[in-house]
């Protein structure tokens, strides 16, 4: 008896929060036929810099919402669940489809399958080899962060010193772009060379194993260079505590909340600031362009510099 | 070994039985040992940088929060069981935790919130593997994913920071110089221990991994069991959570991934038996050891990290592999 009891409680409460899940998509999703649909395949909405996208997205789509519905699915980082919510929208028929790319290599087979279909694709935040065939692209360069990073490193070097390359999950689309700026730079000065090379795959908690682990080595560093603000804020947490801080030069990308905070006390020497908020509007934008049938270019958002000079700027954009 | 489960098999409350079964774990124990004095050898011929104080003190503490959570899991895996929530309930004590280190509570009261979400999630998983619902690790495994949700819900997807200074001692402090990670993992490794081996729940938890059909026959509340040792393992999930978020002064949604495979990884590689009814608290702490050793010693040689996952893996099989010969010989 007790155990046909919490049988029945355990399966309606799945029952209940299937439901209430799907309630909360038809809101979304269903409605009227008179409205055009948007659908849009973000990544992974558990990564912090898509999270500030999508309320970008949010606030924007707002503007719309008396003549679009837009859809939002995520494909959790999985690149075949991502390829299953495209090919719903292409059966559903969606008037133009918002496309934040799991997998960069695979992305040309979706972009291919919505122009076979004839439905708009944007592209938003991630590039590829073949962005091109999609309807536009919105969002930035990789590799111009890596490139931005390593040349305002090597500025505050006087371009010489000894370069600790902290990359973030290997494989990543941001861990090989960002990491071959920063060798495009450091192979132009002479002076330069990379002494260390590892990941701390994108977290802060291997960040300050990584550090504490070089700075067993004995390798003089001059400059640790990470691919993102957490590993670099990790790499300061181990020299501050090796009372080394002093003497080495941690630069990131991202410019996260708390990436912002340790370049304003100074911690942070340098971050770069990709524009989550441009990205989200433009990609609305010419989304709706598109499902109107209006002509849409590809519009490129710039990646920033950050340092103590111009931080304060970048804090008040979060603060707003 | 398997004629050691036999024997437990057929008389499961047997204290002789018992003793000389934990006589062979003892044996067990130190063949594991002499792997890792090996590859603390290796590491130490292959670069000099390995044998420091401050190095040697680096391992312990990178390894606190996976020893942890490990210790936490020996128990389980002994009963036959597996959890594989133990890292996603990290991402959500941590979440949940740093909301609670920020501003003026207390330092008491993020600590009792680390212990009740840790009991609290340790005891459904449970409550559904005692019941009988659902096998260990679909349980479990269900439990991992729901609760990274949790943690994704909770914080929005995003880091939690400005936790308080009195907070942050417990990740990064240390007393008379030993880093507090580190006292936390002695002093669960100590509290396990005397549980295993010197508690009556103790010797239930061994009885049951050896023949739980015999175990409800002999007439342990075979169930009462499997609950507290689920629930201790979400108790020491989440310490392990509290620890690291601390060490890292934020709470993070995406922090303790795969953390349940190394925990198994360093509890099978410290001799405990997948097969149930074996293992040690010793065991589980050396197998860390050697899962950090491993760590910082391909750092510090600047080993390529495709070729650091490779010589991990190679490792962890090969250490197993050397321990259950020694134990086929003798």
């Amino acid at each position: 008896m007790k155990f046909h009891k919490s049988i029945v409680i355990i399966l309606s409460l799945i029952v209940s929060l299937v439901l209430s899940a799907c309630n909360r998509g038809e809101q979304v999703a269903g409605g009227s036929d008179s409205k055009k649909v948007i659908g849009i395949a973000e990544a992974n909405m558990s990564n912090e810099f898509i999270t500030y996208m999508i309320d970008a997205m949010k606030e924007e789509d707002k503007k719309h919402s008396s003549d679009f519905e837009f859809v939002y699915t995520d494909a959790q980082n999985d690149s075949a669940k991502q390829m299953n919510q495209i090919e719903n929208f292409i059966s559903r028929k969606v008037d133009a489809i918002i496309f934040n790319p799991v997998d960069t290599v695979a992305a040309v087979d979706i972009v291919s399958r919505a122009n076979e279909a004839g439905i708009p694709i944007i592209v938003v935040n991630r590039t590829f080899d073949g962005v091109d065939k999609a309807t536009a692209y919105a969002g930035s360069q990789s590799i111009e962060s890596g490139l931005i990073q390593m040349e305002e490193v090597a500025k505050q070097m006087s371009g010489k010193g000894n370069i600790a390359i902290m990359d973030g999950e290997m494989g990543h689309e941001a861990q090989i772009k960002r990491t071959e700026g920063n060798k495009e730079i450091i192979s132009k000065n002479p002076d330069m060379k990379v002494v260390l090379q590892g990941t701390a795959k994108f977290s802060r908690a291997d960040g300050i194993k990584l550090m504490e682990n070089w700075l067993q080595t004995g390798e003089k560093i001059d400059a640790v260079v990470a691919n993102n603000d957490e590993m670099a804020i990790g790499a300061i947490m181990a020299l501050e505590e090796a009372g080394k801080l002093d003497e080495i030069l941690v630069a990131g990308i991202d410019a996260t909340p708390a990436g912002l905070e340790f370049v304003k006390n100074g911690k942070l020497k340098v971050t770069v600031f990709q524009n989550a908020t441009g990205q989200g509007k433009a990609a609305i934008d010419l989304a709706v362009k598109a499902a109107k049938g209006e002509k849409v270019e590809d519009q490129i958002i710039p990646y920033e510099l950050v340092t103590k000079d111009n931080v304060d700027e970048f804090i008040a954009k979060y603060n707003k | 070994m398997s004629a050691n489960i036999e024997n437990i098999k057929q008389n499961p409350l047997n204290d002789k039985q018992l003793l000389k079964g934990r006589s062979k774990n003892v044996m067990q124990k130190y063949g594991i040992l002499l792997v890792l004095l090996f590859l603390c050898v290796l590491m130490w011929i292959l670069t000099p940088h390995f044998l420091t104080v401050t190095n040697l003190v680096n391992i312990v503490r990178q390894m606190s929060t996976i020893g942890i959570i490990a210790i936490g899991v020996t128990p389980i895996i002994i009963t036959k069981g597996i959890d594989l929530s133990s890292g996603s309930l990290v991402a959500l004590v941590s979440v949940i935790v740093a909301s609670f280190a920020q501003g003026n509570y207390p330092l008491l009261i993020p600590i009792l919130m680390a212990v009740v979400v840790g009991v609290a999630v340790g005891l459904i998983n449970g409550t559904i593997i005692a019941k009988g619902l659902l096998a260990p690790f679909i349980a479990t495994l269900g439990m991992m994913t729901a609760a990274r949700g949790a943690a994704m819900l909770y914080s929005d997807g995003r880091p939690i920071g400005g936790l308080s200074e009195s907070f942050k001692f417990i990740g990064q402090g240390t007393i008379l110089g030993i880093p507090v990670p580190v006292i936390i993992f002695a002093l669960v490794g100590v509290a396990t221990w005397i549980i295993l081996n010197k508690t009556k729940i103790g010797k239930y938890i061994y009885a049951i991994g050896g023949n739980e059909h015999a175990a409800v026959t002999a007439g342990i509340n075979v169930k009462k069991v499997l609950i507290l040792v689920y629930a201790y393992a979400g108790l020491l999930a989440g310490l392990a959570g509290m620890t690291l978020t601390s060490r890292i002064a934020s709470g993070q949604p995406q922090s303790g991934l795969m953390f349940e495979l190394d925990a198994i990884a360093a509890t099978v590689i410290g001799g405990t038996s997948l097969f149930g009814g074996i293992g040690t608290i010793g065991g589980t702490i050396i197998g860390a050891l050697i899962i950090g050793v491993v760590n910082n010693g391909l750092d510090l040689m600047g080993v390529s990290s495709y070729w650091q996952q490779i010589v991990k893996g190679a490792i962890i099989v090969a250490a197993v592999y050397v321990d259950s010969r020694k134990n086929r010989t003798k």
